[in-house]
């Protein structure tokens, strides 16, 4: 722990001489390093959806110098990675790379796509029909046909669902029909149905692109979130709900996705189940089935003939009266009144165990926003008071790591149910790795629990009637416990990722890697795209988004300005304090152990 | 939204190339939106002889939607249901293109006859008879063509039936009003 405690004293110091060396004054060129893993997570909008995809248009436009609606194609076709299409391109070549996706190019063809404007009758070969010339539309694959065909080729099409991949209407031609021609012909009898069209090319860009999700929020918001190098991690739409980007549920790490839809299912239909086991019925004292009571007298009979006491459970023979079994009496209190109703009990005592843990954390999770109520109260009564310590940012911060700790604990419950239970990795690991393993998980968990339960207390002391010295106290007891938890948090993951999963055969289950900060909050499309422009604010944008989303919960907080303060008071405590511990420090300042 | 001007168009087509395919359609209404398509089996399959109808109805969005076909006549194969008539094929679903007819349809229907694809079937039990015991199947599907698509002469199907134990003047009035299918016909009797 000291060297840790070293360490980041160390990082605090080069932190404030950053500052000093800029100017404590100007906030604005507060420099924070943000590494290249922020910031990546975006929100697209119904309003930018076009402007995410220009740059992967752009892109495939400028190097096999295509129109926009063949890049297009091309793009739908090879799911809108743009990497995969150039590999194909190398590999194969164009020519297999543009037949593959239903491009053809005609190069020496002019652009008017009507056959030639002549008024001479030709014949379409679908509707039978002689047709002038003008009324006939070719496309780029050479087949013409008239009008009337097209649209009403395209009108099924498009209701059909298949407006990303219109193909020509003769037998056997695998080309995609050019959108503008869709667009044009389609729009003169269907407007409607135009813009129908011209949603669904557009949301390919969703659709079929594994690194654009749509938010599952319900109802709703309408946004998507792009991830720009890897599909596994967490975040936060715009519209505030967070969640896996990989699985799309509620954000759940550290439990893998596949254990996270286990035992989502495992709640959703057991919990009423089991609560109604528990209230109705006893466990049978010889088979363990549980039994309800349908009528009669206290003796109930099991359907394995057994009878037993419906009071007390206890095995008893056949002969009774209403009023008493011959034999028992149960009347008096019996000190072990579970006695055994093991095995069949046992899977349902071990889901339960895990269940009622998992459900406390999450449930005093829910109590956050009262409890933020609560010390954002005590920090704007600490503020006005007349003492030395004027900045109470670590009461926030503590209570923000105390939530997100508490959501890793949470969850860790459900992730030890599968680690170490035998549905799912019974096979993997023999009961004497499987113990070992249970162990160092329990200590690493129990070691957090402690620690988190312990921060909590803290955050609840009533510090805005304290005096001086003992403010001073709980602060340091909230920095260091903070500390303390996020570098256990850090631990657990490793150790689930390098030490449990890591050894398994089965490579299904993988974990979201640990964020100090919490979830990431995806930003906006538009404000990270100016930001690329202004390099010199790149970073305190997206560092901005970060602190937001540490202070999820709307509080008054400055952040730009708590920066500046935030170094001149520490400036003060720095000679008088030994060991202190700066939470406003960025996560990747504390990392860099 | 049905082009009926086509699908008449396609009907006076066939009708002019009668040619050695045997392949024909007819109206079963005046409305053109239900059709009887009649194939003959394929020569040198077990289908060999038989006559083989097709219902047909047209949907609405034809000829961009695909013409709903399935047999009327009860077919042993593969890729047709046994049960129900039901074909499986590419161009009856997916791969339909507007630029096919019924005509050219049936023609698929036909070469299906003659070259089945158990890989993808749509009679389970019929594709595993084909995979696993093909002289079975052979033989089951000779005995399906030979007692439901064999046209026989008006003679021997009264002769069938009066054997079941219907009299001569019934049978007849029943053959007659369900169109000469023997089969409708002994429904007829026997609900009577």
């Amino acid at each position: 722990m000291d060297d840790n405690l070293s360490g980041e004293e160390e990082d605090y110091y080069y932190s404030s001489d950053q500052e000093s060396l800029n100017g404590i004054d100007n906030d604005e060129s507060v420099s924070i390093p943000v590494s290249s893993r922020s910031n990546t997570v975006k929100v697209i909008t119904k309003e930018s959806l076009l402007a995410a995809q220009r740059e992967d248009l752009r892109r495939v436009m400028e190097l096999l110098s295509v129109k926009e609606h063949h890049a297009r194609t091309l793009l739908i076709h090879y799911r809108w990675d743009v990497e995969k299409l150039f590999a194909v391109l190398v590999e194969k070549g164009k020519d297999s790379l543009f037949s593959g996706a239903g491009v053809t190019l005609l190069e020496n063809q002019s652009c008017d796509s009507s056959v030639s404007g002549s008024s001479s009758m030709m014949s379409c070969d679908i509707c039978v029909e002689d047709v002038p010339g003008y009324q006939l539309t070719r496309m780029d694959c050479g087949h013409s046909f008239c009008n009337n065909c097209w649209t009403g080729h395209f009108t099924v099409k498009i209701n059909e669902g298949q407006s990303k991949r219109i193909i020509c209407m003769a037998h056997k031609c695998n080309a995609i029909c050019d959108e503008d021609v869709v667009r044009a012909l389609v729009s003169k009898s269907q407007p409607d149905l135009a813009e129908k069209f011209d949603r669904f090319l557009l949301e390919s860009y969703i659709e079929d692109n594994k690194m654009v999700k749509w938010c599952p929020s319900t109802p709703h918001c309408g946004n998507a979130i792009r991830v720009e190098d890897d599909e596994l991690c967490e975040v936060e739409c715009s519209c505030g709900l967070q969640f896996c980007f990989s699985c799309s549920s509620q954000a759940h790490s550290p439990c893998s996705c596949v254990m996270w839809e286990l035992w989502r299912k495992k709640c959703f239909d057991e919990s009423e189940t089991v609560n109604w086991i528990t209230v109705h019925t006893k466990p049978c004292p010889k088979c363990h089935k549980p039994v309800e009571k349908n009528g009669g007298c206290n003796l109930v009979t099991c359907l394995c003939r057994q009878s037993f006491c419906w009071l007390c459970g206890e095995a008893t023979g056949r002969d009774h009266t209403w009023a008493r079994i011959s034999g028992h009496s149960c009347g008096r209190f019996q000190e072990d009144k579970e006695k055994q109703m093991e095995r069949a009990k046992r899977d349902l005592k071990r889901y339960m165990h895990y269940h009622n843990r998992y459900k406390a954390h999450i449930d005093s999770s829910k109590l956050e926003a009262k409890l933020s109520n609560n010390i954002s109260k005590k920090v704007s009564i600490s503020e006005k008071r007349e003492l030395q310590l004027k900045d109470f940012s670590w009461a926030t911060n503590g209570l923000h790591r105390l939530f997100r700790s508490r959501r890793v604990l949470s969850y860790s419950y459900p992730f030890a149910f599968y680690m170490f239970g035998d549905e799912l990795f019974k096979d993997e690991m023999s009961s004497e790795e499987r113990e070992i393993k249970q162990n160092l998980f329990e200590d690493q968990q129990q070691q957090l629990e402690a620690n988190v339960e312990k921060l909590s207390k803290f955050l609840e002391e009533p510090f805005d009637q304290f005096a001086d010295d003992k403010v001073m106290q709980i602060r340091i007891q909230v920095i260091n416990l903070s500390v303390a938890v996020d570098t256990l948090c850090e631990n657990m993951y490793e150790c689930i990722e390098n030490d449990l999963l890591g050894s398994l055969q089965l490579g299904i289950h993988n974990i979201t890697p640990y964020r100090s900060n919490g979830i990431e909050r995806a930003s906006d499309f538009y404000s990270s795209q100016n930001s690329k422009e202004a390099v010199g604010q790149s970073s305190d944008c997206g560092w901005t988004s970060r602190l937001d989303q540490a202070l999820e919960s709307g509080k008054s907080e400055d952040t730009s300005c708590s920066s500046g303060k935030r170094a001149r008071i520490d400036e003060s405590y720095r000679n008088s304090q030994t060991t202190l511990l700066d939470l406003n420090l960025p996560a990747e300042a504390i990392e860099r152990k | 939204m049905i082009d009926f001007s086509r699908i008449q168009k396609e009907l006076q087509d066939c009708e002019r190339n009668q040619d050695s395919s045997g392949i024909r359609v007819c109206p079963k209404s005046d409305n053109l939106t239900r059709l009887t398509g009649t194939i003959p089996g394929p020569i040198g399959t077990p289908y060999e002889g038989g006559t083989f109808q097709i219902d047909i109805t047209m949907p609405d969005g034809y000829p961009f939607e695909p013409p709903k076909m399935q047999f009327s006549t009860k077919v042993w194969h593969p890729n047709i249901s046994s049960q129900s008539g039901a074909i499986c094929l590419d161009i009856l679903k997916d791969q339909w293109s507007p630029a096919l007819t019924l005509k050219t349809a049936l023609v698929s229907i036909q070469a299906l006859l003659s070259a089945p694809e158990p890989k993808d079937p749509q009679d389970a039990v019929v594709a595993e008879q084909y995979m696993k015991n093909y002289q079975v199947f052979v033989s089951t599907a000779r005995y399906w063509t030979e007692t439901f698509a064999k046209k026989s002469s008006l003679e021997e199907k009264v002769k069938r039936l009066v054997e079941m134990g219907f009299g001569d003047a019934q049978v007849r009035s029943a053959i007659e009003s369900s169109g000469g299918d023997e089969n409708l016909a002994l429904e007829k009797l026997c609900s009577a």
